[in-house]
């Protein structure tokens, strides 16, 4: 899967799980989840629709190192070969 | 801790079809417009009980939206924003500010708790079998969800728990409150109730037990003490009040706009649905012994008023057993043809409108109240909003299972 192609994956995912009023043309890889306004409860939220939208089996607590869009990126792209 | 400390109430938040905050409740209350409507939720075919008092969900996604906050459970956003409106008033949070730990209870009460998300898991399992379980499950569909949740995101650090005793829950959870904060065990908490009915499922298993108003003018549908009243109206919405010692909102100078004074419970332990005159007696007895007040103190009585045959007429003589001769004067009045009856949220959102009565020193007018039924021999506030004698009130909720939970309150001012 291509960078870009990934990038506008995750970001379909991600309005799921993330207030409205987020600004979507705003948003860069350095942005931090928790600005998102991505609670603890989210989060798990947030796993589940990534699980099913790229087909992919982890748990919860591999995503305890991700603090910003880049990390989840990179993790994405470790996971699908990109 | 020694003696009794008073307890007084310092924020008010409601998600209530009347609107999305308390300027709106109090606004309609005294201009005598009900929110009761025809459900717009689903389909209505086969219901024959077809009205309910829906929060406007424009206005609830709206809401959420401006405060930056995603959709997680109906129940669950509405008491949010509740809880927000409640703090912000007590000053005990700041909108848009980043919230820092405080030591503030968080108590509400639920009858069906998260009921959107229990129904849709159970859906979703049912369609794709366990992969259809997200792993929110558990913390979106525990019955502790909204504590749990509003304590996180204000970082309210007392004591988190939800009260369930079906239409007393959120009584039960201000009375619990108010008993901490009295006794020394606490200083602030936030109280309050939620429930949110209108799934198909969910309202389906109210129609189907009968006790639905089937009036297909739902305007006309709720009519608490008439004559012609044949069951209640499903609501929705959710309230929250900051409950605190007098002297830690003298401290803070924090405004208090009631005082809690008592609080009484009992259970009937006879019959799931058929109401008891003693059980609630001895529940109504227990608070007005807790406030230290005789019935010749009392300004009005809120009452549970659901408008089925069984309950008005029972708390009604019960009513009589309590109050004695004083029966004559005391107007007794429901709040709940206006916003419908919210089941866990109903205490709360009616102790919300008993303290505007008090603030306002008149209780608003009764709607659908044609004939007085007979039996309701009770001095009922009719088409006219009534002035009142004295700052008191008592507020009643009888609950499915025998739950009764009574509190007293006081206005005026709060020296």
């Amino acid at each position: 899967m291509i960078r870009t192609e990934l990038v506008e994956r995750l970001r379909d995912v991600m309005v799921r799980s993330c207030p409205e009023s987020v600004d979507w043309d705003e948003v860069d890889e350095t942005r931090t989840i928790e600005s998102l306004g991505i609670d603890s409860l989210a989060m798990l939220d947030l796993t589940y629709d990534l699980q099913q939208a790229f087909e992919l089996e982890f748990e919860p607590e591999d995503l305890l190192g991700v603090k910003t869009v880049g990390d989840l990126l990179a993790f994405l792209a470790a996971r699908v070969g990109s | 801790m020694t003696g009794r400390r008073r307890v007084v109430v310092t924020g008010l938040g409601v998600v209530s079809a009347l609107g999305l905050d308390e300027r709106a409740l109090g606004r309609r209350l005294f201009a005598g417009e009900g929110g009761v409507r025809r459900i717009r939720a689903f389909d209505l075919a086969g219901y024959r009980c077809t009205s309910g008092a829906e929060v406007d969900d424009g206005e609830l996604r709206a809401a959420l939206a401006d405060r930056g906050w995603r959709r997680v459970d109906r129940t669950l956003d509405m008491a949010m924003l509740a809880s927000a409106q409640a703090l912000e008033q007590a000053g005990l949070a700041a909108r848009g500010a980043e919230h820092v730990p405080q030591a503030v209870g968080t108590l509400f009460g639920t009858g069906w708790g998260p009921t959107e998300s229990l129904v849709a898991n159970w859906q979703s399992y049912q369609e794709k079998g366990l992969k259809g379980l997200r792993p929110t499950t558990v913390p979106r569909c525990m019955m502790n969800a909204i504590s749990s949740q509003v304590s996180m995101r204000f970082r309210l650090t007392g004591p988190n728990y939800v009260v369930v005793s079906a239409c007393a829950s959120s009584t039960v959870a201000i009375g619990m409150g108010y008993r901490m904060i009295r006794d020394g065990h606490a200083e602030r908490v936030l109280c309050g109730g939620a429930d949110a009915m209108f799934d198909p499922a969910v309202y389906g298993s109210w129609n189907n037990l009968g006790v639905l108003s089937r009036n297909e003018n739902p305007e006309r549908a709720c009519r608490p003490f008439d004559a012609e009243r044949d069951g209640f109206v499903l609501g929705e919405g959710a309230g929250a009040l900051v409950l605190e010692s007098l002297e830690s909102a003298h401290s803070r100078g924090a405004r208090a706009r009631a005082e809690i004074r008592g609080y009484g419970e009992s259970s009937d332990a006879e019959h799931v649905t058929r109401p008891s005159e003693q059980g609630q007696t001895r529940a109504m007895s227990a608070a007005l012994a807790d406030a230290g007040l005789e019935p010749s103190g009392l300004g009005f009585v809120n009452a549970h008023g659901t408008a089925t045959q069984a309950n008005d007429e029972c708390e009604c003589r019960s009513l009589r057993a309590v109050l004695g001769a004083e029966v004559e004067r005391v107007p007794v009045v429901s709040s709940k043809p206006y916003f419908g009856h919210l089941i866990g949220g109903a205490g709360a959102v009616e102790t919300i409108a008993t303290i505007l009565c008090l603030e306002a020193g008149r209780v608003h007018r009764s709607l659908n109240l044609d004939r007085p039924d007979e039996l309701c021999d009770v001095h009922l506030v009719r088409e006219r909003a009534v002035d009142l004698e004295m700052p008191t009130a008592m507020m009643n909720s009888f609950g499915f299972g025998g739950n009764n939970a009574v509190l007293v309150l006081r206005g005026g001012e709060l020296a």
